[in-house]
């Protein structure tokens, strides 16, 4: 038998049953079911208590959250059937009614103002910073109190998954992270740690019940493997098809490959500090712009997407990409300053560093795609300007805590940041507002930047209630950081997934493979 | 005897007590894991309620004194990413892990006697020189890429065994073993077979150059005088005394299996704990790299402790004390 049951397993169809059949394997649930191969296992199904994508493909699956995001990054209502802005700090989400957790219990607006409460004592509490207080008007009515006016509080919602009162009381902290229960279009129902996830459809479901009846998600570290599990048969989608494996799999007539650019934008911080750390020079030079704009010149991101990412990668415009409040149409970066090493020289010369000078990037070799090989690029471009760029390159476990804030020991670092709240104002208020200026704001702002001009247009965005108007206020700011380049954008990751002809496969902005949106035919 | 247990199980104290001690410097030198937990844009305030949650707010000393409270109580700690007590994570994977092992042992035994045998009782013979070449090769080759050439020949391309992923499960005595079904035994014949490979090569070298040494011992001429068979000879005569130097090493290769069995479990999608000790690195979740390396020390340690008692009952001229 030149297949595998679990193969025969995930597919349906004569085929299938014949196979079933014939090597006697147990009856399985009717109806159409996939496995999808992931890079990792869930480390804990609490979605209040976990930040990795595994775990976040899980929550998705088994939890709802009031406001739903969809594939392209657009917002649609999910528990809550409409929401309003009663004044510039309180919101009102009126919530479906009859909607039903996988116990049978109704969703009631008590469900969403513990949700919010149990948020502000767990790990993830910064998915709820934005809501000073919740409140159950009546059963299916909640509003909710910003601290200042926050014109996307439905599109921060729709990070907040909503859990049952009467449950996690119920079973503890422990068992909600081992046994989920959510209004979700999926229920938990096997999870061998490191072997399988499987997930059911639910039946009662208030979208209507999923079309794939059976999920299996399995934790296949390396990619080789992956590969090799699709082509057997052993699985019918893959998660992060190795970039060498795409020729071979694309060449083959029975399966498929997805492509989309992710929300991962690499991005460089320069310190713009009087004194760098790493720089030995009474004054740092990239306080003075022409050398920032030097630096960006300098860097060829078409060469790094051709040769060291094979093509896989997306030069970034902007800081958020074009589906996000703040992104300002016909502005790019790389038509801005396009890789031009005369004038980069010619920059330096002006700036008065035409000997340039040696400073050290920081980064990291185990977290983003090819991050150690980008690092030595970047120090091979670099070196055309005279610039003597030492690489530091740590694992992810050190690197977060080494360039945190004040990050006095950096002066270069390159990391990725990802918005899937839609808004580029989080990303903006988060790494280039002034630091220490106010409390939540340039936690993340690693090369000091600081111009209260640019500082004024985030006030501004963060003290309206209407989306428009911080929409307007965040483009601004987006052309003064563009003029100012406190950080050079390089390129965001491109996700790709191989998967069976037979299976649709919606690739999502955010990454969190949904089965709710596939099907098989 | 009873001396020597008490000095045994002392000694198994210290070097639990200095693995913890070592894994406890070591990790407060790879950085605070609060941060690859909370999201990036964390306040001060946010962070500081994640490390209360997790337990870092402590200074080093401080967590390690409370450390050591704790397992004189009985509780290992709880790993910071999956929230659930360390040892439960191990045990819940150590069965998949012992069970590869134990076959690996078991093809690596079966395939290195015959043939150590044979290569050591005729060791001129061109067999000989072609099952010492081989075994030269079974040492050189790296696990990882074996188990890839075998996922390529008898997965991709033969399709005769799946690529990767544990089989079908029973529970047997509480514990889920899954070479009982013949689906089990498809998942687990790969990456058994890689995992043996290099034991396999070093058993049967070892066993090679035992039996060279004892059959030229006198009490095998004086077997042979006798008129013992030629089969006769090599296994009860010549086998039994060649295996007592391999007692000791197939103890030791059994806890490296065991230990580091990672790269195999990486590669099979294997669902044992060497992939946890991995992540758990990469996560800096200290609470499971200590349990996880007392467990290993401890495991060491008792198959030692196995071999000196074996090695007593297999060679009566050695006294324990």
């Amino acid at each position: 038998m030149p297949m595998s049951t679990i193969a025969a397993r995930t597919r349906r169809g004569v085929l299938a049953l014949a196979l079933l059949a014939a090597t006697a394997a147990p009856a399985l649930a009717q109806g159409k079911a996939v496995t999808v191969a992931l890079t990792a296992d869930a480390v804990i199904l609490d979605p209040h208590a976990a930040n990795e994508l595994t775990g976040n493909i899980m929550f998705y699956h088994l939890y709802d959250p009031l406001v739903t995001r969809t594939a392209d990054l657009k917002f649609e209502p999910g528990l809550a059937e409409s929401w309003q802005v009663v004044d510039d700090t309180t919101w009102v989400f009126r919530l479906r009614r009859g909607v039903k957790f996988h116990n049978g219990d109704e969703l009631k607006a008590s469900d969403v103002v513990y949700t919010v409460e149990r948020l502000k004592k767990a790990l993830m509490s910064s998915l709820v910073a934005n809501i000073a207080s919740a409140r159950a008007i009546d059963d299916y009515t909640v509003e909710l109190k910003t601290p200042k006016p926050y014109a996307v509080l439905h599109m921060a919602m729709a990070e907040v998954l909503i859990v049952s009162e009467k449950y996690a009381k119920a079973v503890g902290d422990e068992q909600m992270g081992l046994k989920p229960m959510g209004t979700g279009p999926y229920r938990l129902a096997e999870w061998v740690k490191e072997d399988r996830i499987a997930l059911e459809a639910f039946a009662d479901h208030w979208r209507g019940k999923a079309k794939i009846d059976r999920v299996v998600f399995k934790p296949i570290t390396n990619p080789a493997t992956r590969t090799a599990s699709l082509l057997t048969g052993g699985v019918d989608v893959i998660q992060d098809l190795s970039v060498r494996d795409v020729a071979s799999v694309q060449a083959n007539p029975s399966f498929q490959v997805i492509t989309r650019p992710s929300l991962l934008n690499l991005v460089i911080a320069l310190d713009t500090r009087e004194k760098s750390p790493t720089i030995d020079l009474p004054v740092n030079p990239m306080r003075d712009r022409r050398v920032r704009e030097a630096i960006t010149r300098a860097i060829n991101v078409e060469a790094l997407q051709k040769v060291v990412m094979n093509g896989f990668s997306t030069p970034s415009d902007q800081y958020v990409p074009s589906s996000h409040l703040g992104y300002v149409e016909g502005l790019d970066f790389r038509k801005t300053y396009p890789y031009d090493l005369a004038k980069a020289r010619d920059l330096m010369k002006e700036a008065g560093f035409e000997k340039g000078f040696a400073m050290t990037l920081d980064t990291t070799n185990n977290r983003y795609v090819n991050d150690a090989a980008i690092a030595q690029a970047l120090a091979g471009m670099l070196s055309r300007i005279g610039i003597t760029l030492n690489l530091n390159l740590m694992p992810r476990s050190n690197f977060f805590g080494y360039i945190r804030v004040p990050s006095d020991k950096s002066s270069f670092i390159m990391s990725g940041w990802d918005t899937p709240s839609g808004d580029a104002g989080n990303m903006y208020s988060v790494l280039m507002y002034s630091r220490g200026a106010k409390a939540g704001y340039g936690q993340a702002n690693r090369g000091a930047y600081s111009n209260p001009e640019f500082d004024a247009f985030i006030d501004k965005a963060d003290s309206t209630s209407d989306m428009t108007k911080r929409d307007e206020f965040l483009k601004e700011a987006t052309k003064i950081a563009v003029r100012d380049i406190p950080m050079i954008p390089i390129h965001y990751e491109q996700d790709i997934y191989a998967a069976r002809k037979s299976v649709k496969v919606v690739p999502r902005m955010d990454k969190f493979i949904w089965a709710y949106e596939m099907d098989v035919n | 005897m009873f001396g020597y247990v008490i000095k045994r199980a002392f000694q198994m104290v210290l070097v639990l007590w200095a693995v913890s001690v070592l894994v406890f410097v070591m990790m407060s030198f790879t950085g605070d894991p609060t941060y690859m937990m909370v999201p990036l844009d964390a306040t001060e305030e946010q962070i500081a309620q994640a490390r209360r949650l997790l337990g870092l707010d402590h200074s080093h000393l401080t967590q390690y004194r409370l450390f050591l409270k704790n397992v004189l109580q009985g509780d290992f700690g709880r790993s910071f990413v999956f929230r659930q007590p360390a040892n439960s994570l191990i045990l819940e994977r150590l069965p998949a892990t012992l069970e590869i092992v134990f076959l690996a042992m078991a093809i690596a035994l079966v395939v290195a006697i015959p043939l150590g045998v044979y290569a050591g009782a005729n060791p001129k013979r061109a067999g000989s020189h072609a099952v010492m070449a081989g075994s030269l090769v079974g040492i050189s080759l790296p696990g990882f890429w074996v188990g890839m050439v075998l996922i390529f020949v008898f997965a991709v391309k033969l399709q005769l065994f799946p690529s990767s992923g544990r089989g079908p499960t029973q529970e047997v005595f509480g514990i889920r073993v899954s070479f009982l079904t013949w689906e089990g035994l498809r998942h687990i014949i790969l990456p058994a077979v890689t995992l043996s490979i290099g034991t396999l090569a070093i058993l049967m070298r070892i066993i090679r150059a035992e039996m060279m040494e004892v059959m030229r011992q006198d009490f095998v001429r004086f077997a042979r005088a006798k008129g013992v068979g030629q089969r006769g000879v090599l296994f009860r005569h010549g086998l039994k005394n060649a295996l007592i130097p391999l007692v000791t090493v197939f103890g030791l290769m059994l806890g490296d299996l065991i230990a580091f069995a990672t790269l195999t479990e990486t590669i099979f999608a294997w669902p044992g704990i060497g992939k946890l000790l991995v992540d758990s690195i990469y996560r800096g979740d200290r609470p499971v790299i200590v349990v996880y390396l007392m467990f290993v020390a401890l495991m060491f340690v008792v198959v030692n402790f196995a071999v000196d008692v074996l090695y007593a009952l297999i060679d009566p001229r050695i006294k324990i004390r």
